[in-house]
């Protein structure tokens, strides 16, 4: 009895230890070898004969694994020496882990299609573009090289553009005014206030508001750091002035701005009922349908919207207002950023791979075949002046009109976060939501947040 | 001749032992050693620093009031857990064992939650609650189902128990069953001849003579919701604004979303060493309950 007593202990010891050792693992990385197909860097020497060279490309932008590595093999087909492969990311998963595991190992990706923030996070890994630079200044956009520059140096080929604002449904708003609706006219919080007026009067809902974190911490709140000034460097050093403390948002006329008109969205909130349901297809669908005239978000939604059937066929884009005066910095422009970049790997690659990688991004954003993948299979728009490809997406196709004008406000000061902002300031933000907190206290709580940041 | 003996003793258990031993030792004891290892420096992969900082790390995560509130509700929630999921089990177990007819079909019912992942088992019980619930609510006018459970703080705790709940029954009723079949036909044929009722049969005769099988049941679940993560992730994501996050959430969070690999593990003994003092004792005290029939 005694025995099998003490033996029913250990059994019990033993199962412990092993679920218990199961989630310390998860925690650490450097026990954990990596699992990435990247098995033959430089190992073998029959690769390295002068021209076969083999590159890796590891990619964040999960939904579009496989529009990449078709790009891949037709580039192997035309340059039958450079064999691209990809190393895939589980799609809103463990994806910044798998790189640092990669590169905590020795074993690196020579291309990474990342976060600009994540980059430079990583800034000693990757290569200097310099050399670069002034060719891809006269490829793209005026303004596009600048916003991808982290700490002032290129350290990531911008590919894809993203702006995001008040999305609205023409038919939705057009039948609830009775006319033409001029995106134009909506120049201040007052002019919003009226058109959401006429919209609720005519008995449709005038606004979405996503009640996701990312979506209010990163999007919406996180303007409030990029309404400052135009120059990321004042916004960078408002950051500064924000952590030691200095700044007292409660006190800031950007981020009381931002948040009346937050009370106005909240005011006509469609989701009014439920505001933190945040079901991000339906809150799209439901928007390309007409149920809600307005909606805030970015031209990446039309992968929801693009392919649903029976949609409304018409959508723009508006900026967030955020004063009563048409010339205050943000009423007219609209949130533009260069999310995700190209960067090749100073870590562990060989010059050849480096040479290797840069033509191939090269080929990637100019090439007829590169964009035809970028733009029409990835719904992407990309920010560049020579594009022979027309997109399908509309709401970027507005974004783009406002781009074209140069109406658009430099969100780069987000790559100077830190990685948790959104989530932390996020979850601040939807209880201000649900008005769990008055504006007192969320000023308060994202004061807190970034007072820690700034003791760290 | 000793000598030998005790060498060739050594050699077979290193023969059938070895293979275990070696694998035991590689995936929980180095893990574990070099985690706690790392709970002393201030590791950063992005910078590849690792310098030895002391108890740092421990201080930060005593005086962290989130993370001390996080314990306190996965606590809240273990307890609920518990409770909900023996209870049901024990007496799903019981109905399931007095020889109905499709007893063994039901008892397969049961037992598939078990057989899905918390992934996917925490994405089915989101769209029950978030739409499914809410759209029958507002249909029939249930006040208690008219907006998900999901964006309350109270609700999500409880949506969350239930899905756990759910999860963890039928495996708990796979060994209340095997406990009840060691439960001799004699007592209970005695006990019936003395003229017990059925609850005085149960109170009396089944539960004392189960207590090995309660025991295990109760542990398991002890230690298997304080390390909830993929329910919790599929599920609430930690939310409404990070209410539900529990414990090993926060872990996760910590180390690969702040940054801050110490301080998450740091947590992460913690957690260990909540989870193996509150185990250990109970089956320690439920132990002394046995009772031999």
């Amino acid at each position: 009895m005694n025995k099998s007593k003490g033996l029913k202990m250990m059994v019990c010891l033993v199962l412990l230890l092993s679920l218990l050792a199961a989630c310390s693992k998860g925690n650490d990385a450097s026990s954990n070898p990596p699992a990435a197909p990247t098995n033959n860097q430089g190992g073998e020497p029959a690769q390295q004969t002068e021209k076969e060279v083999k590159l890796t490309f590891f990619n964040t932008s999960a939904e579009v694994n496989e529009v990449f590595e078709k790009l891949f093999q037709t580039y192997h087909e035309l340059h039958p020496n450079v064999t691209v492969e990809l190393i895939p990311t589980p799609i809103g998963g463990a994806q910044i882990e798998k790189f640092q595991s990669l590169l905590a190992s020795g074993n690196p990706a020579t291309i990474a299609n990342l976060d600009a923030g994540t980059i430079l996070q990583y800034k000693d890994s990757f290569l200097d573009l310099e050399s670069e630079k002034a060719k891809y200044e006269e490829l793209t956009k005026p303004g596009a090289v600048d916003g991808a520059l982290l700490d002032g140096k290129f350290l990531g080929i911008p590919w894809t553009a993203q702006g995001y604002g008040l999305l609205y449904n023409k038919r939705a708003v057009e039948e609830a005014i009775g006319g033409a609706f001029d995106p134009a006219s909506i120049k201040t919080r007052n002019d919003l206030e009226a058109l959401f007026e006429k919209i609720e009067a005519a008995g449709k809902a005038p606004v979405m508001i996503h009640g996701a974190d990312w979506s209010l911490g990163s999007h919406y709140l996180g303007l409030a750091y990029s309404l400052q000034s135009a120059n990321v460097d004042d916004n960078r050093k408002f950051m500064e002035s924000l952590q030691t403390g200095e700044v007292k948002l409660i006190d800031n006329p950007q981020f009381n701005g931002l948040l009346d008109t937050f009370d106005l969205l909240k005011k006509y909130n469609a989701r009014k009922g439920d505001p933190l349901v945040a079901d991000y297809n339906k809150d799209s669908a439901d928007f390309a349908k007409g149920d809600a005239a307005f909606y805030f978000m970015g031209d990446w939604t039309w992968a929801i919207v693009g392919p649903l059937e029976g949609r409304d066929q018409e959508f723009g884009v508006i900026p967030v207002p955020i004063s009563n005066n048409p010339d205050d910095y943000g009423n007219s422009q609209i949130a533009y950023s260069e999310p995700k970049l190209f960067a090749i790997d100073n870590a562990g690659s060989t010059p050849e791979q480096q040479e290797a990688a840069k033509a191939f991004i090269e080929w990637m954003v100019t090439s007829d075949q590169g964009q035809e993948a970028i733009i029409s299979q990835m719904g992407l728009s990309m920010p560049y002046k020579d594009v022979k490809v027309k997109g399908s997406n509309i709401i970027s196709e507005a974004v783009s009109q406002y781009v074209d004008q140069g109406k658009v406000m430099n969100i780069g000061v987000i790559n100077y976060l830190p990685q948790d902002y959104w989530a932390k300031t996020g979850a601040a933000m939807q209880k201000y939501l649900v008005d769990k907190v008055d504006r007192k206290g969320l000023a308060d709580e994202v004061q807190e947040y970034w007072e820690y940041q700034g003791k760290k | 001749m000793k000598k030998k003996n005790v060498l060739s003793n050594a050699g077979t258990f290193l023969l059938f032992g070895g293979p275990s031993i070696f694998a035991f030792a590689a995936v929980v004891v180095i893990p574990f050693l070099v985690g706690l290892y790392l709970t002393f420096t201030n590791w950063d992969v992005r910078t590849g620093n690792s310098d030895l900082i002391g108890l740092a790390n421990y201080y930060e995560v005593f005086s962290d009031k989130v993370f001390l509130g996080q314990l306190w509700f996965t606590l809240k929630y273990v307890f609920f857990t518990v409770f909900i999921a023996n209870g049901a089990a024990f007496f799903i177990a019981l109905a399931l064992t007095s020889g109905a007819k499709g007893e063994q079909w039901l008892r397969t019912g049961f037992f598939t939650p078990n057989l899905i992942g918390g992934i996917v088992l925490g994405y089915l019980w989101q769209t029950l609650f978030s739409q499914v619930l809410p759209y029958l609510g507002n249909k029939y006018g249930w006040s208690l189902f008219s907006t998900s459970w999901l964006t309350d703080t109270i609700t999500a705790f409880w949506a969350l128990v239930i899905a756990t709940a759910w999860q963890l029954i039928g495996y708990l009723m796979i060994i209340y069953i095997a406990g009840f079949s060691g439960v001799p036909g004699d007592v209970l044929e005695a006990a019936s001849i003395d003229g017990a009722n059925r609850s005085a049969v149960i109170r009396k005769i089944i539960l004392p003579l189960s207590i090995p099988a309660t025991v295990i049941c109760i542990f398991i679940s002890i230690s298997r919701s304080f390390l909830t993560y993929d329910i919790n992730l599929a599920l609430t994501k930690g939310g409404p604004f990070n209410s539900t996050e529990l414990a090993t959430y926060h872990i996760v969070q910590k180390a690969f979303l702040s940054n801050q690999y110490g301080i998450g593990q740091a947590e992460a003994v913690v957690l260990f060493a909540v989870v193996a003092i509150i185990a250990l004792t109970q089956s320690y005290l439920l132990k002394k309950l046995e009772v031999e029939s």
